[in-house]
C-alpha cells in the first residue's frame, strides 16, 4: 500500500546543477594526487575507478527518481485520474521513461569507455578517456535537462496536494463559488476552511454528494446556472447518496421562489431521488434528498449534516451469505461428528478444573517463596527416588562416566583378575628376595664403602700440587741460588750477548765478551739502562735447547700453537651474542644530506 | 541420570518454561593430564571450536609457549609414552564418557559408587606395581653390584686371619672382655 504522501520525493535537480553535482561528488571522493611515473596499471585503475563512480552516482540518482515518483498504474484510480487530470499521464510517461533511457545510455557509455581503459598506454590517452566519457555522460543529462524540469514542477504541485485517504468515506460540497459552501463547513465543523479550487472525479470515491444551491440568487448565479451545473456533473455522481441544499433560506425562503425555479429543483430531486431509489429495497422519505438551510442563523445546518452521514453509513457494503431455500418443513440442521462434541466438552471441562503450577506457586507464598518441584512428574522405576541427590564427583572421578547397567558382573571380572595377579606378584616377590644381603653383610659392605672413600680422600692429599709441594726453606735449604738463577733468565746481561759461547771457556769467553762489549758501550751512551734484550735465537744455558737453529723453531712453533684470533670485539670463540640487535643510531634518525632509502 | 544439558519442559500455566540443569564435571588438564575441578583453570576455544582444559596457569603457559606436552618431562602424556607409568589396563575401560542419558536408578547409583573406590584402588595398586616392576631390573643390578663390592673389599675391614676362621662376609666380631667385679659395683649406683 503506498503512502499517498507526496512530499517524500527527493528533488529534482535540474540538468546544470545535476551535472555539477555528480562531477564534483566525483571529484572529492576519488583520489586525485597523481604521478606519472606511476606503473600503468595504477593508472589504468585510477582513471577507471573515476568513470565508474561517476556512472554509479548518475545511476542512483536517476533511479530515485524513477521509483519515487508514482507510476500511474500502480495507485489508486482517484489519485491516477487527478494525476491526469492535472497533468497529462502521457507526457508524465514520456518524461519518466526518458529518465530511464539516459541512465541506461550512460551505463553502457561507462562500460564502454571502461573497457577502453584497460588498453591505455599512458597517462594522457587514459586522461582523455576519462574526460571522453565524463564528457558524454554529461551531454546526455543535459538532454534530458527539460524532462527533469517538468517532473520537479510536478514534485512541486504533487507535494501541496493534501493527502486523501480515497478508502474512508467522504462527503462532498460542490456548488458554484459563494453560495455558502465553506460558510458551511466553518459551522459544521468549526474548523478554518481554506477554499482550494480542486479538480476531482467521484468515480471510485465512496462519498455522498452534497449539491449547494443558493436560494436567493445573491451569489451571482441564478438558479438556472446551478442548476444546469448541477446536470452537468450529475453523472459524475451517479449511484451516490445526493442530498439538495438549499441555502440562504433567511434571505429567501424555497417556497418563496418563482415557479420556473420551483419547477428546476423539482427536477434536481428527481435526480436525487433516483439515488436513493438506486441504494436500497428501503424507502426514504423526501426529506432526505432536499434540506434548506442558512448557514448565517445556522437554521438546518445540523439536519443537513445527519443526512449526509446516514445516507452515507447506509450505504456500506453487506456481505450476503447465501442460504438455500428450504423446500419443505424438514429441519436439517449442522452436521458435527459426535467426537468433536465430545473432546470440545471435555477441553472446556479440563480448562477449570486443571491447576497449573502458577496456581500452586501463589498458593504457597509467590514466586520468591516457593519454588516448583522440578522434578515432580519424573517416570521413574520407584517413585521414592524422585527426590534423590545423586553425586556428580566422587574421589577425582565424575560418576556419571562409570555408569553401566552391567557395572557389577564386570566388577566380579575385575576383581577375580585382580586377585590372579596378586599371586603372581607374590611369587616373583619370593624369589627377589633371596638376593637381598644381610644386615651385618650391609654392615660389613657400609663399612667398606667408608674405607675406600678414606684411602681416596688420602690419596688426594698425598697428591702434589704446586701448593702441596715443600718450599725450599722449609727444606732447609738455601733458595737464593735459585732465585738468581730464575731472575738471570728474565733481565738481559751485557756480558751474555755474543752468539757463540762455548761452555769450556768460560773465563776466557767472558773476557773477551768483556772488552768487546765495552767497547761497544763506550760507543753508545752510558746514560742508557744497562740491561738490553737479547737476540732471540741466542740459546742460554738452563733452557734445555741445544744449539739456536733449535731455538728459533721452537720459538716459531710457540708462536704458532698460539694464534691470536681477531675477537671482533667478542669475548672468546663461543661468544655470538650481539648485545643490542637494533641499535638506535642505525635504525632511527635523519641523515643531513642524502637520503634514507635504506638502512 | 541426567547428563550434560537437559531441558526440562513443564507447563505454568499458558507459558511454558525452559530450564537448564547443567552439570558439572571434572576435566583433564590438556597438558599434564591432572584433573580440573570447578572453579579452577582456563578453558581455551580455538577457532576450530577445540578446547584446551589447563589446571594452571604453568601449564596453560606452557601450551602458550608451544611445548609439545609429550617432550616436557613432568606430565602424564611423558610419562605413558615412556612408559614410566601405566597405559593399558582393564580399570581404564570402566571410566568412559558415555553422551547418552540413562533414567536414574537408586540400586545403579549405589552400586556404581561402590565400584568407583574398588577400582580406583585396584586401578592405584596395579600402577604402583608396574612402576615397581620397572625399577626391578635396577634393583637386582645394585644388589650383584654390593654382593661382588662386598666380597671383593672384605679385605679392608677384616683381617685374612679372621676371614679364615669366620669366612662369613661380616664385620669381625669383637670380644670384649666384662669382669664380673665391676658389674656388682655398678649395680647399687644404678638403684
Amino acid at each position: 500500500m503506498v503512502q499517498y504522501n507526496f512530499k517524500k520525493i527527493t528533488v529534482v535537480p535540474n540538468g546544470k546543477d545535476f551535472i555539477d553535482i555528480i562531477l564534483s561528488r566525483t571529484q572529492r571522493k576519488t583520489p586525485t594526487v597523481f604521478h606519472k611515473g606511476y606503473a600503468i596499471s595504477r593508472l589504468r585503475q585510477f582513471y577507471m575507478r573515476k568513470v565508474k563512480y561517476t556512472q554509479q552516482n548518475f545511476h542512483e540518482k536517476l533511479s530515485t527518481i524513477i521509483d519515487e515518483f508514482p507510476r500511474l498504474d500502480d495507485i489508486h484510480p482517484f489519485y491516477g485520474d487527478l494525476r491526469h487530470v492535472l497533468y497529462n499521464k502521457d507526457h508524465y510517461k514520456l518524461a519518466l521513461g526518458q529518465i530511464n533511457t539516459a541512465r541506461n545510455l550512460i551505463s553502457k557509455i561507462a562500460k564502454d569507455y571502461v573497457k577502453l581503459l584497460k588498453y591505455g598506454d599512458s597517462l594522457y590517452r587514459c586522461k582523455s578517456l576519462k574526460v571522453a566519457a565524463l564528457g558524454r555522460m554529461c551531454t546526455v543529462i543535459k538532454r534530458i535537462g527539460p524532462s527533469l524540469a517538468y517532473l520537479e514542477q510536478i514534485r512541486q504541485h504533487m507535494a501541496r496536494l493534501p493527502s486523501i485517504d480515497p478508502n474512508t468515506r467522504t462527503i462532498l460540497i460542490c456548488g458554484y463559488p459563494n453560495v455558502g459552501k465553506s460558510s458551511f463547513m466553518n459551522k459544521i465543523t468549526r474548523a478554518d476552511v481554506d477554499v482550494q479550487p480542486y479538480a476531482f472525479t467521484t468515480k471510485s470515491l465512496s462519498t455522498a454528494v452534497l449539491f449547494f444551491l443558493d436560494i436567493s440568487g445573491s451569489c451571482g448565479y441564478s438558479i438556472a446556472q446551478q442548476a444546469a451545473l448541477f446536470h452537468s456533473i450529475k453523472s459524475l455522481s451517479m449511484n451516490k447518496p445526493l442530498i439538495i441544499v438549499c441555502n440562504k433560506t433567511d434571505l429567501q425562503p424555497l417556497d418563496g421562489i418563482s415557479e420556473e425555479d420551483r419547477k428546476l429543483v423539482m427536477e434536481m430531486k428527481a435526480e436525487a431521488m433516483k439515488t436513493v431509489i438506486g441504494q436500497g429495497s428501503e424507502p426514504t422519505n423526501e426529506e432526505g434528498v432536499l434540506l434548506t438551510v442558512s448557514t448565517l442563523t445556522e437554521d438546518g445546518v445540523i439536519a443537513v449534516k445527519n443526512a449526509a452521514c446516514e445516507r452515507l453509513l447506509n450505504q456500506r457494503v453487506e456481505f450476503h451469505v447465501a442460504l438455500p431455500k428450504p423446500r419443505d418443513q424438514k429441519e436439517r440442521p449442522a452436521c458435527i461428528p459426535q467426537a468433536v462434541l465430545e473432546t470440545k466438552a471435555k477441553q472446556a471441562a479440563e480448562k477449570e478444573k486443571r491447576k497449573t503450577e502458577k496456581d500452586l506457586e501463589d498458593e504457597n507464598g509467590g514466586a520468591g517463596v516457593y519454588s516448583a518441584s522440578l522434578r515432580k512428574n519424573y517416570i521413574l522405576s520407584n517413585d521414592e527416588w524422585k527426590e534423590d541427590i545423586m553425586p556428580e564427583i566422587l574421589d577425582g572421578h565424575n560418576v556419571y562416566d562409570f555408569i553401566d547397567p552391567d557395572i557389577l558382573l564386570r566388577l566380579e571380572e575385575l576383581e577375580r583378575e585382580e586377585g590372579l595377579r596378586q599371586e603372581e606378584e607374590e611369587g616373583d616377590d619370593f624369589e627377589m628376595d633371596g638376593q637381598e644381603l644381610s644386615p651385618e653383610e650391609q654392615e660389613a659392605l657400609a663399612e667398606i664403602r667408608k674405607k675406600k672413600s678414606m684411602l681416596i680422600q688420602q690419596h688426594r692429599m698425598k697428591k702434589s700440587t704446586a701448593e702441596s709441594r715443600p718450599v725450599l726453606s722449609s727444606l732447609g735449604l738455601d733458595p737464593s741460588l735459585a732465585i738468581n738463577r730464575a731472575r738471570s733468565k728474565s733481565r738481559g746481561r751485557k756480558r751474555e750477548r755474543s752468539v757463540d759461547r762455548r761452555e769450556g771457556d768460560d773465563g776466557d769467553a767472558m773476557d773477551i765478551d768483556d772488552n768487546q762489549a765495552s767497547k761497544k758501550l763506550r760507543l753508545r751512551s752510558t746514560s742508557w739502562s744497562r740491561s738490553r734484550s737479547r737476540p732471540p735465537s741466542e740459546v742460554v744455558p738452563g733452557e734445555g735447547l741445544k744449539d739456536s737453529a733449535q731455538k728459533v723453531n721452537a720459538i716459531k712453533l710457540a708462536k704458532k700453537s698460539v694464534l691470536k684470533r681477531n675477537k671482533n670485539a667478542r669475548r672468546g670463540e663461543a661468544d655470538r651474542v650481539i648485545p643490542t640487535l637494533k641499535p638506535k643510531h642505525l635504525f632511527s634518525g635523519k641523515r643531513s644530506i642524502g637520503k634514507t632509502q635504506r638502512r | 541420570m541426567i547428563s550434560d544439558i537437559v531441558n526440562v519442559i513443564f507447563c505454568l500455566g499458558n507459558c511454558v518454561l525452559l530450564v537448564n540443569l547443567r552439570r558439572m564435571r571434572l576435566e583433564k588438564c590438556w597438558f599434564c593430564s591432572s584433573t580440573v575441578y570447578p572453579g579452577h583453570g582456563i578453558q581455551f576455544v580455538r577457532n576450530d571450536a577445540k578446547i584446551f582444559h589447563f589446571c594452571r596457569s604453568k601449564c596453560h603457559k606452557n601450551f602458550k609457549m608451544k611445548r609439545n606436552p609429550r617432550k616436557v618431562k613432568w606430565t602424564k602424556a611423558y610419562r605413558r609414552l615412556h612408559g614410566k607409568d601405566m597405559t593399558q589396563d582393564s580399570t581404564f575401560e570402566f571410566e568412559r564418557k558415555r553422551n547418552r542419558p540413562e533414567r536414574y536408578d537408586r540400586n545403579l547409583a549405589e552400586n556404581t559408587l561402590k565400584a568407583i573406590k574398588k577400582i580406583d584402588k585396584i586401578r592405584s595398586d596395579r600402577a604402583s606395581d608396574h612402576i615397581k616392576n620397572r625399577l626391578k631390573t635396577g634393583k637386582v643390578q645394585r644388589q650383584k653390584e654390593a654382593r661382588k663390592q662386598l666380597e671383593l673389599g672384605i679385605h679392608l675391614v677384616k683381617a685374612p686371619l679372621a676371614l679364615a676362621q669366620d669366612s662369613s662376609l661380616c664385620l669381625p666380631k669383637i670380644k670384649v672382655n666384662v669382669s664380673q667385679a665391676q658389674t656388682e659395683e655398678n649395680q647399687p649406683m644404678e638403684e
